[in-house]
């Protein structure tokens, strides 16, 4: 690695430089064009379940604090891919180092919210709706962002969310239903090779039902939504092929889905993933290592593949945890549940601005125990909203929030 | 717009009238939400009871000796192989062929409620046990069970609690009795969390049983809602299970789960319910009663007012029809719907109502069906379910989708549907009844209980 190559684009201060909004100020016209180009690109967040370790992700190795907190599970010099003269990645994470060498790799440090909620559930609503328990919590951002989008009837879904376990809030909205889909092999109606029945089911879900039952009228149009994107999605990624060498992980075959369908050409905006697994209270270094690597070259193959499509301007990914985890290890050879984290962003070279965004927290200015955040996540989604996919912000993440500096859009 | 329910009216016990009769609709609600779904014959015996004797029946029925041992030697074989999924398999097998089903119901709640996955304790011995010490308790004192699954081998692997050091203690399962066991979030501090976890120090787990480790066990003073001194994990146990917010919290996670999905139940409803439960002792099933008997209960309120799980879906669709299936088969499947039997998705359990939905579940839902219905293995009332249905002097399309939405559907089905998929069975000839009923299952009524 070249270290001074890698600092000339290190270090974009995350200074509160006002930014106009361009969907804010824009006549018409312009808003239009930006419109037909925003509905070009494509957001792939991927959800790190459980609370990220960020301390052993992003790790101040020459911090003595660190070093003292963390007697067992601080790692060493020599296991970690620097990044910068105190900073540096966790050994596992060479494929993000790669793209951090490639420019294609932004590292926001020190991201969370005002008072932060410890448990999973709660911070992960928090980090989904933008909003705490006292409010009346109904859609996610996503949902929200969603909404502002015209739908067009027979068009592709705004969102699909991979995988097994239940939607995740962010994607929850009043009226855009977002598919989940297993695996495109499963995601297809059995009997349906039968014309008259498809077509029948088909009819039958279609039919609002108005009796006053919000449960039946939800399951009617979720149901009449399933039966339709399975439809256009049996056919869709059946062909596509990649030269890329995948991986072989959970999370890779879901971003390889996530590549296949890129390319067989479907408009969907935003695919969300998961990564369980993180919740490290227990014999943490080789759980955290396996997970970490599981991410890195999984991120990295699917920029590889998007890539070869040459496709790479259009996407964006994005990584996010619940919270970080507590700086002094425990017992257990782990870590309880903490506060602040990083996020990473990663994309085309021409398209994000790559590196350290903002401080490492400081490991001798705690709140209990814990890390201070300085970046608000709201900053990097009012980022992702208003530059990415230049739209307003405010109403979607309920607050006006000046965008982190991550993309050069 | 706040809509609220009148405590008072909704709680009064229910006695039928005109306007809510005691019949085959209201019964097979009962039987929906305390179980998985009655057959004609139980639905027959159900009306010749009052509707409170019809609960006190459900909730006080003991399981045969005969099939506790069954249920025994099942066990035994599901362990033998090695595989936990084995395990899944035989919970489903004994939903299915429960004599009590009102208690696997609530076990099920329970599973829920504290909620372990075998995913990562692994070890099939540890989850039978914790599922027998929920079964033991399903309707009992809450007190107790909640002590005993607090040294419970398979709960406290499940946290990483299984090793707790008085030199760093380990925060996790003082955080969840408090969030999500007990009181709910909110309702105690960061503060108390970490002086509650030192009352857990040096409990342990050592090859698979519980044991207090007093070299590694804080004594110093705890500072814990209000309450100081020198307390073990018995104490903390104790003092957590004291707070006012205790019952509310059991009651308005019972409300969800028997009742009605939405709207989440006001505090004023909660409240009467929450003290009877305090004065009784945290006793389970006097509250229960209450719940299941209440006007509220039967009315329009409750009834198709929740969202199926998974579980409820296939279950009670083969117990409504007095069916049998391959159970490994079928646990598989209710994995992959989201409710996986000994494998919830996280400590939290299943979100349930809404969060049941999505493309992939729907589409998972309707195949499921299709599955069953068509599977070598699956009989219903031991022969195919043609006969079945023409056992019930049920053979012509349209009186064949009569039958089976009086059983199976707790909302309506539109006129038109019920004469599109009359038409469609009519067309498919020697499928009728495998097109027909997998149509019916297909429709989003057939979600709703």
């Amino acid at each position: 690695m070249r270290n001074s190559s890698r600092r000339s684009f290190l270090r974009h201060a995350s200074a509160g430089t006002a930014v106009l909004t361009f969907g804010g100020i824009a006549p018409k016209a312009l808003q239009a064009a930006a419109m037909a180009q925003k509905s070009e690109r494509i957001l792939v967040v991927i959800e790190l379940q459980g609370g990220n370790d960020g301390l052993n992700t992003v790790v101040p190795f020459a911090d003595s604090a660190y070093q003292k907190l963390r007697p067992k599970l601080a790692l060493k010099k020599d296991d970690l891919l620097t990044i910068s003269d105190g900073l540096a990645f966790h050994g596992s994470l060479k494929g993000f180092a790669d793209l951090l060498e490639a420019g294609q790799l932004a590292v926001i440090q020190g991201v969370g919210y005002e008072n932060p909620n410890r448990s999973h559930f709660e911070s992960m609503d928090i980090w989904h709706t933008c909003q705490r328990k006292e409010e009346t919590r109904t859609d996610g951002w996503l949902g929200r962002f969603f909404e502002k989008e015209a739908a067009v009837a027979g068009t592709d879904p705004a969102a699909l969310h991979l995988g097994a376990d239940k939607q995740p809030f962010a994607l929850m909205s009043r009226t855009v239903r977002t598919p989940s889909i297993r695996s495109l092999e499963q995601f297809r109606l059995q009997g349906a090779d039968d014309a008259d029945f498809r077509k029948a089911v088909q009819e039958l879900a279609d039919a609002k039902r108005g009796g006053g039952n919000d449960l039946l009228d939800f399951v009617q149009t979720s149901t009449s939504s399933a039966i339709a994107a399975s439809e256009r999605l049996s056919g869709a990624a059946s062909k596509a092929t990649t030269s890329v060498v995948w991986p072989t992980s959970p999370l890779a075959d879901q971003l390889q889905t996530v590549a296949r369908l890129i390319r067989s050409g479907l408009t969907t905006s935003v695919y969300y993933v998961t990564l369980n697994g993180f919740d490290t209270h227990s014999q943490q270094p080789d759980v955290h290592a396996a997970l970490l690597r599981q991410l890195s070259d999984s991120v990295k193959a699917l920029l590889d593949d998007v890539k070869e499509q040459g496709q790479s301007e259009r996407v964006a990914v994005m990584c996010f945890s619940e919270f970080g985890r507590r700086v002094e290890e425990n017992a257990s050879d782990g870590t309880d549940h903490g506060t602040a984290g990083p996020m990473f962003i990663a994309g085309a070279a021409s398209q994000i601005h790559s590196g350290l965004i903002g401080d490492h927290p400081k490991l001798n200015d705690l709140k209990d125990g814990d890390l201070k955040h300085h970046t608000d996540f709201r900053q990097v989604y009012a980022a992702v909203i208003e530059k990415w996919f230049q739209t307003p912000s405010s109403e979607i993440l309920k607050g006006t929030w000046t965008p982190t500096p991550v993309f050069r859009s | 717009m706040n809509f609220e329910i009148d405590p008072e009216w909704a709680w009064r016990e229910y006695s039928p009238d005109n306007e809510t009769p005691w019949n085959l609709r209201t019964a097979s609600h009962l039987f929906r939400r305390l179980g998985f779904g009655a057959s004609q014959k139980d639905l027959d015996a159900a009306l010749q009871r009052k509707p409170s004797e019809l609960v006190d029946d459900l909730l006080n029925i003991n399981e045969p000796v005969d099939f506790q041992r069954e249920m025994k030697s099942l066990a035994d074989s599901a362990l033998a192989t090695g595989n936990v999924k084995q395990l899944s398999a035989w919970w489903a097998y004994r939903m299915l062929a429960s004599p009590a089903q009102a208690l696997e119901k609530t076990t099920l709640f329970w599973h829920g409620h504290f909620a372990t996955s075998a995913e990562k304790v692994t070890e099939g011995q540890l989850m039978l046990t914790q599922n027998e010490l929920l079964r033991r308790y399903a309707f009992g004192d809450f007190s107790q069970m909640l002590l005993e699954i607090s040294r419970d081998a398979a709960m406290l692997i499940y946290l990483d609690s299984a090793t707790n050091r008085k030199a760093h203690p380990n925060e996790n399962y003082a955080r969840e009795i408090m969030e999500l066991f007990c009181l709910g979030e909110g309702n105690y501090s960061e503060t108390d969390i970490r002086e509650l976890a030192r009352c857990f120090t040096g409990w342990e787990v050592r090859r698979g049983e519980f044991r207090f480790n007093r070299f590694q066990h804080d004594t110093g003073t705890k500072n814990i809602l209000g309450k100081s001194g020198d307390f073990g994990g018995e104490d903390g146990v104790r003092i957590v299970l004291e707070q006012k917010s205790a019952p509310e919290f059991l009651v308005s996670k019972l409300i969800r789960y028997f009742v009605m999905d939405e709207p989440a139940a006001s505090r004023e409803l909660i409240a009467p319910l929450a003290k009877e439960m305090r004065e009784s002792g945290m006793k389970i099933r006097p509250v229960l009663r209450r719940i299941l008997t209440s006007q509220l209960f039967y009315s329009p309120l409750a009834i198709g007012r929740k969202i199926k799980s998974p579980v409820e879906m296939a279950i009670g669709l083969l117990r409504s029809l007095e069916g049998t299936t391959n159970s490994f088969e079928l646990a598989e499947s209710l994995q992959q719907l989201g409710q996986g039997l000994l494998y919830p998705p996280s400590v939290k359990g299943w979100d349930g109502g809404r969060t049941w939905i999505n493309s992939s579940t729907l589409l998972g839902r309707s195949n499921l069906v299709r599955d069953l219905i068509t599977h070598e293995k699956t009989r219903f009332g031991r022969t195919s379910l043609k006969q079945y249905l023409a056992s019930q002097k049920v053979t012509q399309p349209r009186a064949i989708i009569d039958h089976l939405e009086e059983r199976l559907f707790a909302v309506a089905i539109p006129e038109a549907a019920k004469d599109r998929i009359a038409r469609l069975m009519a067309a498919a000839s020697g499928k009728a009844i495998v097109e027909g009923l997998h149509a019916l299952c297909t429709l989003p009524e057939f979600q709703i209980a």
